[in-house]
């Protein structure tokens, strides 16, 4: 190997960038240049069929007045507000329920099963749901007129549209937060929880003085995760709803989707998607800023 | 009489929790159990749903392989998830290696900025890897579907794998005379099997789930993937719920099957994402 290595200096060198090199050249091609190209083009008029023409900031001028735009803003803003809490308090709640019955035949089914639907494609999940809420089906009716609701009016109402789609979102990830939540409920040493029925700590009290707490790290990352996924959130609208009905559920992503591949307007549907990344980018900072003051806090 | 108390009560909150477990249990599975049962059905445009299997029948199963391009996007949907398997596994584990175990300038800083990569979602970036592929004249191609398909956090976590391998293992193959690529073959895959398992899995349930660039960048029938002729499907044969079911689930078929075989392994790939 010595003697190789003094044959053909150069070798040893080259090699890791051979190693680096296809995947370096796939990201940089599909990532970056999808970055980049996204970037120049939203400051042209481009409708793919034509060469685009630069026309400076117009398309991001026109966003301010566009009020397709502006719903579809909302309603991305909108399912983030609608999913994170409820998938955040529902996933915690459940995580703790499921580790106190983890010996259980019952409770390990259940930890089993809660996972079946993220491993689902998002669209057999839309697909089967929206058949679900079709107001045809005798028991899934009367369940929900148990709570005074219809099934049938859920997606095709402008005002409930949204509320179902965020629903479907929450029962279809609640299996990957409950194992994100369940690793660090595991985590917590059960003499914690020993000393503290031990000082005559109720439940409750445990739950809300040392579960809360110590999961706070793994709570903070979930929120963020939930974040990131409902701001994408585009399989589930397209097969639940299309976006409709009159744009009730037509998020960013939706909407940039139908302004290139509906309208045609390509220029557009990428400044579109810009302001989405810049969201998404505003998210992520912010949680590295909090990951990064939480281990600071710590040490 | 206190202790009878406390076992009553004991036993009143077991039943309880039992209970609350099987509304969990059913509320995870109900939809799918609709969508198995709806597709062994006769009839079309039943939409009531008994449990009896009395009327079952695989006539929607014979309906759905008779449809002329069924069997051709089953083998779209297979295909690409597993070269994408592949292809994934390949790049990204040899770049892990040369990150991990190699010196050499810019280690960390081309890590990095690949790294960065992680923070674009294809959501964001679907109209310009459309126009991308489009320039390549690589729309319609098997290449569009598989190429985009590895991504940066392949190479973070295997990078993380191999990192764990002890140097001295890596030394003493060198000392036998070993080339960097006998290393990575020999001495590096065999001991990082779970984590290429892990990613594996991963990537085949992304690929197999995969809608929004598919959608994008196949437009002609012959290379549509299996979501997407179920999402077809909702439209064209809305009157027809068992076909629809049928298709949802072949489409749901496969991932479930490995979740079944290898559930721990599975939900451990599927959430690494979030474990960064």
């Amino acid at each position: 190997m010595m003697d190789m290595r003094k044959k053909h200096p150069g070798a040893a060198k080259v090699a890791p960038y051979c190693y680096i090199a296809p995947i370096t050249l796939i990201l940089v091609t599909f990532v970056i240049g999808s970055v980049i190209g996204s970037i120049i083009l939203s400051f042209t008029k481009y409708n793919i069929m034509t060469e685009p023409i630069f026309q400076g900031s117009k398309n991001y001028v026109k966003l301010m007045s566009d009020i397709k735009f502006i719903k579809a803003l909302k309603n991305t803003l909108g399912l983030v507000v609608l999913i994170v809490p409820l998938q955040t308090v529902l996933g915690v709640v459940i995580s703790v329920f499921l580790v106190a019955n983890r010996h259980r035949f019952l409770g390990k089914l259940a930890n089993s099963v809660v996972f079946i639907p993220v491993i689902c494609a998002p669209a057999v999940a839309g697909v089967v749901w929206r058949e679900l809420l079709n107001g045809k089906i005798e028991i899934v009716e009367k369940f929900f007129g148990l709570f005074g609701i219809q099934p049938s009016m859920l997606l095709g109402n402008a005002r409930t549209a949204l509320i179902t789609v965020g629903m479907v979102a929450i029962w279809k990830w609640m299996g990957y937060y409950v194992v994100i939540y369940t690793s660090g409920l595991l985590a917590i040493p059960d003499t914690y929880y020993e000393a503290a029925k031990v000082d005559g700590a109720g439940k409750v009290r445990c739950f809300l003085s040392i579960t809360v707490p110590l999961l706070r790290p793994t709570i903070i990352l979930g929120i963020f995760l939930s974040m990131a996924s409902s701001l994408q959130c585009f399989d589930l609208i397209f097969n639940l709803t299309g976006g409709g009905p009159n744009n009730a559920s037509t998020t960013l992503v939706v909407y940039a989707y139908s302004k290139c591949f509906g309208s045609g307007d390509a220029g557009y549907a990428m400044a579109i998607s810009n302001i989405l990344f810049v969201v998404i980018l505003a998210v992520a900072l912010l949680q590295r800023d909090m990951m990064k003051r939480k281990t600071s806090e710590v040490s | 009489m206190r202790t009878d108390m406390r076992y009553v009560k004991k036993g009143l909150g077991s039943i309880l929790s039992g209970l609350v477990l099987i509304g969990i249990i059913i509320a995870s599975i109900f939809p799918f159990l609709y969508m198995f049962l709806m597709s062994f059905k006769s009839t079309i445009n039943a939409h009531d749903l008994d449990f009896s299997l009395e009327s079952s029948s695989l006539m929607q199963y014979q309906k759905i392989f008779a449809l002329d391009d069924f069997g051709r996007y089953i083998f779209n949907s297979v295909f690409v998830a597993v070269a994408g398997v592949i292809l994934t596994v390949g790049v990204c584990s040899l770049a892990g290696y040369a990150f991990a175990k190699m010196d050499f300038k810019g280690n960390d800083k081309i890590f990095l900025f690949l790294i960065m990569t992680m923070l674009v979602p294809t959501e964001v970036i679907v109209i310009p890897l459309f126009l991308i592929t489009k320039g390549l004249g690589w729309l319609n191609t098997y290449r569009a579907l598989i190429l985009p398909l590895p991504t940066a956090f392949g190479v973070f976590i295997m990078r993380q794998a191999i990192l764990d391998v002890p140097e001295d293992l890596v030394d003493a193959a060198r000392i036998d005379g070993c080339g960097d690529l006998r290393i990575f073959f020999k001495v590096i895959l065999p001991l990082i099997r779970s984590s290429v398992l892990a990613l594996s899995i991963f990537t085949f349930v992304g690929a197999w789930n995969n809608f929004l660039w598919p959608l994008v960048a196949s437009t002609k029938t012959e290379m549509k993937t299996l979501p997407l002729a179920l999402s077809m499907m909702k439209t064209q044969f809305n009157t027809d719920v068992g076909l629809t079911m049928a298709c949802a689930v072949i489409n749901f078929l496969p991932p479930f099957v490995f979740y079944v075989f290898v559930q721990g392994r599975f939900k451990e790939g599927m959430t690494l994402s979030g474990m960064k």
